[in-house]
């Protein structure tokens, strides 16, 4: 089986296919959502990161409760269009999450596409 | 335990995440510790390539005056300010609101702030419509002693004289027959364009407020309130053709109370002149004059070379001593009516109404060469330094204050880029 990375080509494709076990041994985070923004998706390095367990982000609404510092026009707003305009997005951009409150630069992959599943956010630590 | 412990610690970091107002913790330096979501998404729009390490050189462009405060405020702790108010955008009038943040800062110990940031974009708003009804009640309520009423025809021609004029203005019937309501105006504050302004906006808005010089027959200035507001018959229609009536007011005592109040609002605590607050105040009302009725309006952006460098050689008293000199050169080589204003770092805006873009060069050139013919003493140095213009005017494919302000920023960078001390002119924008 092929290395999966952060730049992975297809990497929704690759991850929809991956089992929990190697989702939860990448060594980024994975999020996954469905149109609605509920989470569906949270691998073990995410929550790690955040320092928010599996069950209390699973089915709670992404923007609103899980990472509020994406609701904006970077993130949010981007999965609202490709969703509303049924186009794929795909889209790698330098952001600070404030991750345990600490500000922190990392890399968000934003990914949506009408034959994937779900969407996702990857995110990867720059420093 | 462990896991008690465990989903406490989860629970209060979940509580931290969501919380809907901005909470930062920094060090003395502005170095931020811990910063929640919330903070972040107010912050990022305005952080210079997305970095929020350090709050003071995040906000240093828009908002200095936020570490002076902090490195003059000498107690151990306590609050360092109570929601002071930043401007983020001029915004566009009836479309976007001009954006402010409110600023909270607490010193807990010699090297802790803790800031508590608010979005206040709409509160400022509310604000801003109810200090107009107030306006309207201190007018009506207040002693009727130290008003002069006067009927105005649709031009703006003195109707009707009263004995309430002669005891505010001294003037007297003869003197106003005919004559525009300009009279009660000194000449620089005000020209024909503006005083038909004030009657169009009073035909919009129901009434037109305005604090400004006023002028005495004997030529002395007094500060006045004047209010226009049109005439309404019975079924408080407006009449056709209009007629208006004006109402002045002494204010020079409120002014002297409140002076203080306004200048820490809408004044650089440097230089003395304007804020960016203050500036995209007036340039936010000057566009929609424009909107209604098209007439020359430019921007200047100013920004003096090299100041790094003077900092570093001489020191920030001596940048601080430039800052305050290039205000006065600017105060000096603008009308009363233009406004000029510090609107960060060394970046100066001069506002000028009436003036086409040609006359904006003239005057930006009269800037620059005063300034580059200047010098002055500071600590037994002499101080010789240049300044850089960008020149913008509006046309129909420019949208809003923001957008002349970039365009004269870009002109401005054009003149850096070309060897500073100069003055570049904006390329026609194109929507």
């Amino acid at each position: 089986m092929n290395q999966i990375n952060f730049d992975t080509q297809n990497l929704g494709q690759a991850l929809n296919l991956l089992s929990n076990e190697l989702l939860n041994a990448l060594e980024f985070g994975v999020i996954g959502f469905d149109d609605e923004g509920i989470v569906k998706v949270y691998n073990a390095y995410e929550s790690k990161m955040t320092g928010l367990s599996l069950e209390s982000v699973i089915d709670a609404d992404l923007f609103s409760t899980v990472a509020p510092c994406m609701n904006n026009f970077l993130v949010a707003q981007k999965f609202e269009d490709a969703v509303d305009e049924k186009v794929e997005l795909d889209e790698i951009m330098d952001f600070v999450l404030t991750l345990k409150m600490k500000p922190t630069r990392v890399k968000l992959r934003l990914i949506s596409a009408p034959t994937l599943p779900y969407n996702y956010v990857i995110i990867l630590r720059s420093n | 335990m462990i896991e008690d412990l465990k989903s406490d610690y989860e629970s209060l970091l979940q509580f931290m995440y969501m919380a809907p107002v901005g909470l930062v913790q920094m060090q003395a330096d502005g170095h931020i510790v811990m910063i929640n979501p919330y903070s972040a998404n107010l912050l990022l729009p305005i952080a210079p390539s997305g970095d929020l390490s350090n709050l003071f050189t995040t906000l240093e462009d828009i908002a200095p005056e936020l570490q002076n405060l902090c490195t003059n405020f000498t107690k151990k702790r306590g609050q360092i300010c109570d929601s002071l108010r930043v401007q983020l955008t001029a915004g566009i009038p009836g479309k976007k609101d001009a954006k402010f943040l409110a600023f909270t800062l607490l010193k807990l110990d010699m090297d802790r702030i803790m800031a508590v940031i608010t979005d206040i974009t709409l509160l400022v708003k509310r604000e801003r419509q109810l200090q107009h009804s107030e306006a309207w009640f201190n007018a009506i309520f207040t002693d009727v002693s130290e008003y002069a009423i006067a009927s105005l025809d649709s031009e703006g021609i003195i109707e009707r004289w009263n004995v309430s004029m002669q005891r505010l203005t001294k003037f007297e019937e003869l003197d106003v027959e005919g004559q525009s309501y300009g009279l009660f105006f000194p000449e620089d504050a005000t020209n024909q364009e503006r005083l038909k302004d004030r009657l169009m906006e009073a035909d919009q808005n129901g009434w037109d407020l305005l604090e400004s010089w006023c002028l005495r027959k004997d030529g002395s200035r007094f500060w006045g309130s004047s209010i226009i507001s049109p005439l309404v018959d019975a079924y408080r229609e407006p009449l056709d053709p209009a007629r208006y009536s004006l109402i002045i007011r002494d204010i020079d005592e409120k002014r002297t109370s409140t002076e203080d109040i306004i200048k820490a609002s809408f004044n650089d605590h440097l230089t003395g002149i304007s804020n960016r607050r203050a500036f995209f105040e007036v340039a936010g009302v000057e566009f929609e004059r424009w909107k209604k009725r098209p007439r020359p309006l430019s921007l200047l952006a100013i920004d003096a070379d090299y100041f790094k460098k003077i900092n570093d050689t001489y020191g920030h008293a001596t940048g601080d001593e430039v800052l305050k000199h290039l205000s006065q050169i600017l105060q000096d080589s603008v009308r009363t009516m233009d406004i000029v204003a510090r609107l960060g770092g060394e970046e100066f805006g001069a506002l000028l109404p009436s003036t086409d873009l040609e006359g904006a060069v003239k005057i930006a050139e009269r800037i620059r060469t005063s300034i580059a013919e200047a010098e002055f003493k500071v600590d037994g140095h002499i101080i010789r330094y240049t300044v850089s213009i960008g020149v913008s005017a509006v046309d129909e494919h420019v949208t809003g204050v923001d957008m002349l302000l970039k365009l004269a920023d870009d002109a401005l960078y054009v003149s850096k880029h070309q060897g500073r001390n100069r003055v570049t002119t904006a390329a026609k924008s194109v929507s």
